[in-house]
């Protein structure tokens, strides 16, 4: 194990002390958060009109809602409860763009669903919630308290607006979350590919220079295989803590200075402090952030995504590397075995393509499989991590994690066997008769 | 002397092509030990099981007495015919790791690199990257990371090739210091000079056997022809006269100025005292000696064809 952590130790200080490893690995993170930036900033959505229809059986707003001239949006009640299902359907509500759902138990606990036809801007968003709680707080004040509005909405606590697809009322399509965990997993595996090449050429050339008999003559080949693997993938580890940090920091920057918190109700209040419809105008303008604004600050969680995310990379890393450091063993010349590679990129490519199946259909029944399979598992794992589990099947993240984990070392197993065999074999034009023999052989 | 290296009944074959079959040598402590053989004879499968890269289909190795086990390799430098070097690393960190590698803690490798960089007068090459060295410095820096860690066992294949003759004679020099100082040295080598000079015993391996093994007298001794020179001063038939019908002339070569160099072999019992006391009186012998093979005859004499 001494020998294996020399190994690592010098693999992980040959690929930091390079240059493209420090340039990848600052101006990686840079380049990704000008993407970002971008895509918050050019994907805003157009801005929108919208006609809302307020369903109040308990005629609790009373059919009052102060818009201050607000033309963006319109209201209209119906003093009847309206299904979310008729209202999706039914030719009379075609021409309102959402529904406002206000039931009687909003004043005891403090929540609203809104219908919507077409995802709603998060300045729609702002607008509709800003106008209902404000006239909701009035009621509020009044019937619950008695005490002035302007008084209550010190102490108030605030109303929770819920935004739902009127026709996907229970989010069982793909959503932006999905996407989010496919591209965590999408970025697992370009990693994994990037280290694991890193893996295979690192192996070919001390094979080509020959420095691997002098090393074989001072650790077994499994040491040298596990500690070229460790070693890198410390430096894979290390990178991608950097890239964490960077594009983290660039994140909460942006927060506090380009994009900040238009739900923190402080700061509505700081910015709108009177019912003034250009103030408004003004002050939703400003907020018309797209929905990746939104997804990324609001509806990832981070802490546990990232979490289960350098578990799954360290465990898939395992598995692939392993395969990478096999066929480099095997390789009679730096230029042969090349067509071996090509079979493990089809892998990944078939992982990607699993994650993107998994976040159109997560339950059918491939879906599933392709969870546990150890091969596909870091990012269809990422997908439903980020969809979210169903209260209950938790487990089955363990469960998929444990298999990739007996994966990855049954993998190095192989690896191993095939790495003693085939590491100190020059000149030949690798075939597939080569790695069977060299597995069967002890 | 004490047995360092025992090996039994060895043998080992890749895709049922045998590489070596049933060998079995024995290396004694601090003796200079040649493993000759053609191209592809097996010498380098046999290195390679010595120093445990590849494992035996049969047959034991002993090191020290006992079943060699990993920890023995410790006790073990390699220098493998066809070594390389991390090019991107320097001399120093490079020395370190293979040192390491080869159980030496950080404060042992440091002096260690240190004496050996005083020894080839290579202090200044620390810093530098491999890559920036000539394959003759790179060599140097190979040879020393082998004996770094003091080993009691040392095996080099082909330690000469690439060295030019004054570096050669270094390593010589070096190789016959350590065996003075105990260490054990096994050289495979296809320069057979070299063998005559500074081996005290060989094995020959052929087509995945063992040909033959002893010292280096034995060998040569087991193929002398009964061949004996003389070189005098004087008349070649006075010469020939007192040789009369006991020993056959079997080459003159003529030195000038009445010297000749007589290649003679004896006729029935004759021993060497004979010939000298037939000639004195007769011619002024400069020298006379018996002709042993070289190496190289003994090596092509064993190994070619029997026509």
């Amino acid at each position: 194990m001494n020998n294996s952590w020399h190994i690592a130790s010098r693999e992980f200080r040959e690929r930091i002390g390079s240059r493209s490893y420090v340039l990848f690995s600052i101006f990686g993170p840079l380049v990704l958060l000008g993407f970002v930036y971008l895509l918050f900033l050019a994907g805003d959505v157009p801005e929108q009109r919208w006609k809302v229809l307020i369903s109040d059986k308990a005629g609790i707003m009373e059919n009052k809602i102060f818009t201050s001239g607000d033309k963006a949006v319109t209201y209209s009640f119906v003093d009847d409860y309206v299904d979310h299902d008729e209202f999706a359907d039914a030719k009379k509500f075609q021409e309102f763009d959402a529904l406002l759902e206000i039931n009687e138990k909003i004043l005891s606990n403090k929540i609203a669903f809104v219908f919507y036809r077409e995802e709603p801007s998060t300045s729609m968003q702002m607008r509709v919630r800003y106008h209902c709680e404000r006239r909701l707080e009035e009621v509020i004040a009044q019937e619950l308290y008695d005490m002035p509005v302007q008084k209550y909405r010190k102490i108030k606590t605030p109303i929770g607006f819920s935004f739902r697809d009127v026709y996907d009322p229970y989010g069982m399509a793909a959503d932006l979350k999905g996407w989010a965990g496919f591209f965590f997993g999408a970025l697992i595996f370009v990693f994994i590919f990037l280290f694991g090449m890193t893996i295979l050429r690192s192996v070919v050339r001390e094979k080509s220079n020959r420095i691997v008999e002098v090393l074989l003559a001072s650790v077994s080949p499994n040491q040298l295989m596990t500690g070229k693997i460790i070693g890198i993938g410390m430096s894979a580890f290390l990178q991608f803590t950097i890239w964490i940090t960077i594009v983290s920091s660039g994140l909460y920057l942006m927060r506090e200075t380009v994009f900040p918190d238009v739900r923190d109700a402080s700061n509505v209040e700081m910015m709108i402090t009177e019912d003034d419809a250009s103030q408004q105008e003004q002050f939703f303008g400003s907020m018309e952030y797209n929905e990746f604004v939104d997804l990324v600050y609001e509806r990832m969680q981070f802490s546990n995504t990232l979490g289960f995310f350098f578990v799954f990379f360290i465990a898939g890393y395992l598995f692939y590397g392993a395969f990478f450091a096999a066929i480099g063993s095997t390789m009679g010349s730096e230029s042969d075995g090349q067509q071996f590679v090509i079979p493990i990129i089809l892998l990944l490519c078939f992982a990607l393509y699993s994650g993107y199946y998994a976040l159109h259909y997560p339950d059918a029944p491939l879906s599933k499989w392709l969870h546990y399979l150890p091969f596909t598992s870091p990012v269809v794992v990422m997908v439903k991590l980020a969809q979210g589990y169903e209260p209950g099947h938790a487990y089955e993240l363990y469960v998929a994690l444990l298999i990739l984990l007996a994966g990855a070392f049954a993998m190095l197993g192989i690896a191993g066997r095939l790495y003693k065999n085939g590491i100190l074999q020059f000149g030949h034009r690798l075939q597939l008769r080569h790695l069977i023999k060299w597995l069967r052989r002890s | 002397m004490d047995t360092i290296l025992d090996i039994r009944n060895i043998s080992k074959s890749f895709f049922r092509k045998a590489a070596l079959t049933d060998v079995s040598i024995t290396v004694k402590k601090g003796e200079i030990y040649g493993v000759m053989g053609p191209n592809g004879a097996g010498k380098t499968t046999l290195i390679r099981i010595i120093n445990r890269i590849i494992e035996p289909d049969q047959g034991s190795v002993r090191f020290d007495g006992d079943i060699m086990t990993d920890s023995d390799l410790s006790k073990i430098g390699y220098l493998p015919e066809e070594r390389g070097l991390y090019r991107s690393m320097t001399v120093y960190n490079h020395a370190m790791f293979l040192a390491r590698l080869r159980g030496l803690n950080k404060k042992d490798a440091e002096a260690k690199i240190n004496d050996w960089f005083d020894a080839f007068d290579i202090q200044d090459w620390r810093k530098k990257r491999i890559e920036e060295l000539s394959k003759g410095m790179a060599q140097k820096i190979q040879f020393i990371c082998t004996v770094l860690h003091e080993p009691n066992l040392l095996i080099l294949d082909e330690p000469f090739s690439g060295f030019d003759p004054v570096n050669v004679e270094l390593i010589k020099k070096e190789l016959i210091h350590m065996r003075s100082k105990g260490k054990t040295i096994i050289l495979s080598t296809h320069n057979m000079k070299s063998v005559e000079e500074i081996c005290d015993r060989a094995v020959l391996i052929n087509e995945s056997r063992k040909i033959t093994e002893g010292s280096i007298t034995e060998l040569q001794d087991a193929r002398k022809l009964g061949l004996y020179a003389v070189r005098f001063r004087g008349n070649m038939i006075a010469f020939v006269n007192a040789l009369w019908t006991g020993f056959e002339v079997e080459r003159k070569e003529v030195l000038g100025d009445d010297r000749f160099l007589m290649h003679l072999k004896m006729r029935s019992d004759r021993q060497f005292d004979d010939l000298l006391r037939v000639l004195i009186g007769q011619v002024s012998i400069e020298a006379a000696w018996e002709v042993k093979p070289s190496m190289q005859d003994v090596f092509i004499g064993l190994v070619s064809p029997v026509e």
